[in-house]
């Protein structure tokens, strides 16, 4: 979930008014927003940074200081903005500036959007903010670059038309940012930090997208890097091309219109961009935009008033939509609603009546003791794994309840036990959890290991969920609940532990024969496979020396484990 | 020390002795011995515990030698010395060969030997001219009977005897047939034995006075015994004072494991509220981990870095129809749910990818098919997550979620619901609720609470499926989804602040941790 920094002067001045740090915690609820605390005064006394936690990963037009702002000041009475500069389909906006994206980017990264910033200089805060938007877009929304990217470029400095296209690695050199020499675009994915960071996008493709002037002067590699020189802007540049590539148009497109409103919302002019692509897309071959390519979506007052639980008309929704900047319509008991320029989250019906609740806002909706009868009940192995755990307790063991991941060392070796048929992680984040654990007598051997300390007689038990290989399943596995305990002191012998098992499973209720074993983690000829009506739920005995010495312990040690499943 | 204090923790071994002698008497084992009838144990208990109430002191010591009876020499007082049995098996049987002899007596060939070298120079036995052994005069055989006679007062006084209770003969012969090291083949094991004399001190004095006042006479009974309660001994008899303020044992019980009875806690409240248990495998495809979830195939939440993948096998061998052609089209183009859905091509090899379950929220998914309406159901539910383990993360953890179905549930139902966990559950005082986002609810809220120790957190967050979560399923009424996070009340429960804690192998950590408050 992104974390952004906003500059207080700038987002105060946005929202219309100042508010203190209660109210702004408030009101930043309302755009599923946390308070995330204060950075530092910024450099050229613009006040202080407000940092802020976004939650939700459908509305990247949060992301952003305008963004943000202008939710706080729409839901706080303050009108839907209008941003004349969009066009639309049948209706374009004239444009004085000319993008030509070539057949020959069609397979690689198709779709580039754009739009020029003029009118004023750009000021640091609001630089910064860019920047930060187009980290944050990139990353999130654009999966890591994937999907989106976006570069800005110095307008004085391009020959227009520009061409977006693909060329041979080695075709094109030039000065990228951070470097003081041409490279290739095959030098540049292979020595430039950037090159090797997002290099993987593209480096399966036999030619690389550029973005150059009609003097074949570089903007950019996107999704890349920028030219050292047209792609890079300072404080104070006036003129200022800002541009997405990607794979998807729709993305391409909501994230053009988001930037757009930001700077329009900090007063500054923005200039259509006119795209003529050489093959088709969703949105036709020549597009201007910043576009307003969303559709209206629809939703029944009663669907509204039944998910709320409260009677809202039409009338009361278009109220509540518009306080979160969505003009809406009546037609009947229908409500039509258009999307925000800058927003594309409205997949269902349902979308819309979340907006209408927090539009309304929570304290409106005034919680409810439920009606509906039900018998709660726990589940059957919960309650009988509860009655083991009892008699457990009264034979004088102590509950234990440990991690379900281990070592291969745990599980395996230190066990005497074949890996054959136990659950293998395959990107563990350490080798200390890189296996399910198969059985619960790994963690009783661990804690007889860590706790020689601890006064004797050790009476030990887990009663918890295993898991291993099973070709028979679905899932090519098992998740059985088990009862482990464990015995060690001096005397702690084989009969000791038949004792225990022939109380425990008398309580349970099951008559049972044994069986010698031969699990290589029990002394042969004192180890017992349990079986209740011919069916193996379980082994006992005496722990091997070789398995004690494994993990240390100088202590007899005895344990069982037992299939709770197979009993139920 | 006060001498009143001293009286309770006074043992009768001590009583006795502090009320027969006086300050200063010379006193050891003997002397208790033969006065108060203490065995050796007895007497130096006495003397070590009253000399740790610095009510005796030691006076000297001297050092003797003791002898002590072998199980040989009470042997040779049983069934004779070999000497005794040689003279015995000739004077019945007339002369005979040496090793004949030894062959009848079963006595080794050297052992015969010396004893026939001893008895021939007193005149005993003798060898005929043609080498066999006789009987000369039976009536010179003293040394045996002075041997017969020294083990037999051994053997009286308890196997022991003082080098100062003997006359010059027997120290003669003791110092001939005893042995200091390998006495196993002799009849006495000689050693030498300290002999302690000690005193009582005048504090004594003060106590004794106080015991004679107080009636105390050493004799009081001790434990209640089972003869005593059926002989009805203990009538008129008193009985010994304990001293109850002495520690107590310590006793290592049989007990549950607090976290799991706070976690069983949170499962009764929750029953008790009408919500029946779901349970689950540990293994999960990408279907029911986060497709049948509407999370896009794409979602950074899938990611390699978030959800731990099975490796062998790494598929599963199907998925469940019609759900799975359902979930498809409704990421894809929406299906029959009125949505638009994602709008990619959903992957039908991917989505059979094994996975560790990493939300609870699975389970839910799961229990729709077979849900009923109205039905309310929760599961805790143990989760992994690629995440580094630190005190506030675990690879392997516990959430706790569930779901209502019912024809008029709603998002002021859902509140209502909240409300109850906050009251009944983490025993909230004030309870708000704010806009929230989760892939498969929509609307979506966060429940945050007061908690009387912890102050403002948020304990969870709920919301109503999403259509395109529950529709696939075949469940058409609204369903409302919560998870609650109880690990921080937990961690509060246990007086801990560390979550690695809550799973701790250290058996003394786990035996001492208190119960869950009150």
């Amino acid at each position: 979930m992104p974390k952004i920094e906003v500059n207080e002067r700038l987002f105060f001045e946005l929202v219309g008014r100042r508010m203190e740090d209660t109210e702004l915690e408030a009101a930043l609820e309302t755009a599923k927003a946390e308070l995330d605390g204060w950075g530092e005064d910024s450099a050229d006394g613009g006040g202080r940074l407000i940092k802020i936690e976004l939650n939700d990963t459908n509305r990247p037009d949060l992301w952003s200081t305008a963004g943000i702002a202008r939710q706080l000041r729409v839901r706080d009475g303050g009108t839907i903005p209008e941003y004349p500069f969009f066009s639309r389909e049948g209706d374009e906006r004239p444009s004085e500036y000319t993008l030509l994206v070539d057949s020959s980017i069609q397979k690689l990264r198709p779709y580039m959007a754009g739009f020029v910033i003029a009118g004023k200089p750009i000021d640091d805060a609001m630089l910064r903010d860019a920047i930060q938007t187009q980290e944050k877009l990139c990353a999130n929304f654009g999966r890591k670059r994937r999907v989106l990217s976006m570069g800005m470029y110095r307008i004085d400095l391009i020959k227009w038309p520009i061409s977006y296209k693909g060329v041979q690695p080695d075709a094109v050199s030039f000065v990228p940012l951070q470097m003081d020499e041409p490279m290739t675009l095959r030098r540049i994915l292979a020595e430039h930090p950037k090159g090797k960071e997002y290099g993987h996008i593209i480096a399966d493709s036999p030619t690389y997208p550029i973005l150059v002037g009609a003097d074949d002067g570089v903007l950019s590699m996107a999704p890349i890097i920028n030219s050292a020189d047209i792609g890079a802007v300072q404080v104070g540049d006036r003129d200022i091309l800002v541009e997405f590539s990607g794979t998807d148009m729709a993305t391409v497109a909501l994230a053009t219109s988001i930037v757009a409103c930001d700077f329009a919302d900090a007063g500054y002019e923005i200039r259509p961009l006119r795209v003529e692509y050489d093959f088709d897309t969703p949105f036709g071959r020549a597009v201007t935009f910043p576009y307003y390519y969303q559709t209206p979506a629809s939703v029944d007052a009663g669907r509204i008033s039944k998910l709320l639980g409260e009677s809202i008309g039409p009338e009361k929704a278009i109220e509540a939509l518009a306080r979160m900047g969505v003009r809406a319509e009546a037609h009947g008991q229908h409500v039509r609603a258009w999307p925000p320029e800058y927003r594309d989250d409205f997949i269902h019906a349902v979308d819309l009546v979340e907006d209408v609740m927090i539009g309304r806002g929570m304290a409106s909706f005034k919680p409810e003791r439920p009606r509906d009868f039900t018998i709660g009940r726990l589940s059957p192995i919960e309650s009988f794994t509860r009655k083991a755990k009892d008699v457990m307790v009264g034979l004088g063991y102590q509950e234990m309840i440990y991690n379900y991941l281990g070592s291969g060392k745990d599980y395996i070796e230190r066990m005497n036990s074949s890996a054959d048929s136990i659950i293998r992680i395959s990107n563990p984040m350490t080798e200390n959890f890189e296996y399910v654990r198969p059985s619960i007598l790994p963690g009783l051997l661990q804690s007889a290991s860590v706790s020689s300390k601890a006064p004797y007689p050790h009476r030990i038990f887990e009663a918890g969920k295993v898991a291993f290989l099973d070709e028979a399943q679905n899932y090519g596995t098992s998740t059985r609940q088990r009862l482990g305990f464990l015995c060690s002191h001096q005397m702690a012998d084989y009969n000791e532990l038949a004792g225990v098992v022939s109380a425990l499973l008398y309580y349970l209720g099951e008559d049972y024969t044994v069986e010698d074993g031969d699990d290589p983690r029990f002394l042969h000829g004192r180890q017992a496979r349990i079986l209740v009506q011919g069916v193996n739920i379980g082994v006992f005995g005496e722990l091997h020396p070789a398995v004690l010495e494994n993990w240390g312990i100088n202590m007899p040690s005895v344990a069982c484990e037992l299939d709770l499943d197979s009993l139920l | 020390m006060d001498p009143r204090s001293l009286l309770k923790g006074l043992h009768p071994l001590e009583i006795k002795v502090l009320l027969r002698y006086s300050p200063g008497e010379p006193l050891n084992v003997a002397t208790l011995a033969r006065d108060l009838g203490y065995v050796e144990g007895h007497a130096n208990q006495a003397q070590a515990w009253l000399s740790s109430k610095a009510l005796a002191a030691e006076t000297g010591r001297t050092s003797m030698t003791v002898y002590e009876l072998t199980p040989l020499g009470r042997s040779w007082l049983e069934s004779g010395s070999p000497e005794e049995r040689l003279i015995a098996y000739l004077a019945e049987h007339g002369p005979a060969a040496l090793p004949a002899v030894c062959q009848a007596l079963g006595i080794e060939q050297k052992d015969a030997g010396s004893a026939f070298g001893r008895l021939s120079r007193e005149g005993v036995l003798a060898m005929t001219p043609d080498k066999l052994v006789a009987v000369a005069d039976a009536a010179k055989s003293r040394r045996t009977e002075a041997l017969r006679a020294l083990l037999a007062k051994a053997a009286a006084d308890g196997g022991m005897l003082d080098d100062a209770a003997l006359d010059a003969p027997e120290r003669a012969l003791m110092g001939e047939i005893a042995k200091k090291r390998g006495a196993g083949d002799a009849a006495f094991r000689a050693a030498e034995r300290e002999t302690v004399t000690w005193a009582l001190t005048e504090a004594a004095a003060a106590v004794s006075a106080l015991l004679r006042e107080e009636g105390v006479s050493g004799e009081e009974l001790g434990a209640v015994t089972q003869e005593m309660l059926e002989s009805g001994s203990w009538k008129g008899a008193s009985f010994r004072s304990y001293n109850i303020r002495s520690r107590p044992a310590r006793l290592i019980p049989g007990r549950r494991n607090p976290y799991v009875q706070f976690l069983e806690s949170v499962k009764d409240k929750l029953v008790s509220l009408g919500f029946e248990e779901y349970d689950g495998g540990l293994v999960e495809t990408e279907f029911w981990n986060g497709d049948a979830l509407f999370m896009p195939q794409f979602h950074s939440a899938r990611d390699i870095h978030d959800v731990y993948y099975v490796a062998n096998p790494t598929k599963a061998a199907s998925i469940e129809e019609p759900y799975l052609s359902r979930v498809a089209e409704t990421h894809e183009n929406g299906g029959a749910t009125g949505s638009r859905g994602w709008r990619y091509g959903f992957d039908r090899e991917f989505t059979k990818r094994l996975v560790l379950r990493s939300q609870g929220t699975v389970l839910s998914a799961r229990q729709l098919p077979k849900a009923s309406v109205p039905g309310k159901y929760f599961g805790i539910a143990r989760c992994f997550r690629y995440d580094k383990v630190d005190a506030t993360h675990l690879s392997d953890f516990y959430q706790t979620e569930g779901i209502v179905l019912g024809e008029d549930v709603n998002l002021r139902t859902l509140l209502g619901f909240l409300e109850m966990f906050a009251v009944e559950v983490a025993g909230a005082k004030e309870v708000k609720y704010v806009p929230g986002y989760f892939p498969f609810t929509e609307p979506s809220v966060e429940v945050h609470i007061r908690h009387p120790v912890l102050g403002w957190f948020e304990l969870g967050g709920a919301g109503i499926f999403r259509p395109e979560v529950t529709e696939p399923l075949g469940v058409s009424v609204p369903v409302l989804a919560w998870g609650i996070g109880i690990d921080r009340m937990a961690l509060m429960a246990l007086g801990l602040n560390d979550l690695r804690e809550l799973f701790s192998y250290d058996i003394e950590n786990v035996r001492l941790r208190r119960a869950l408050q009150k």
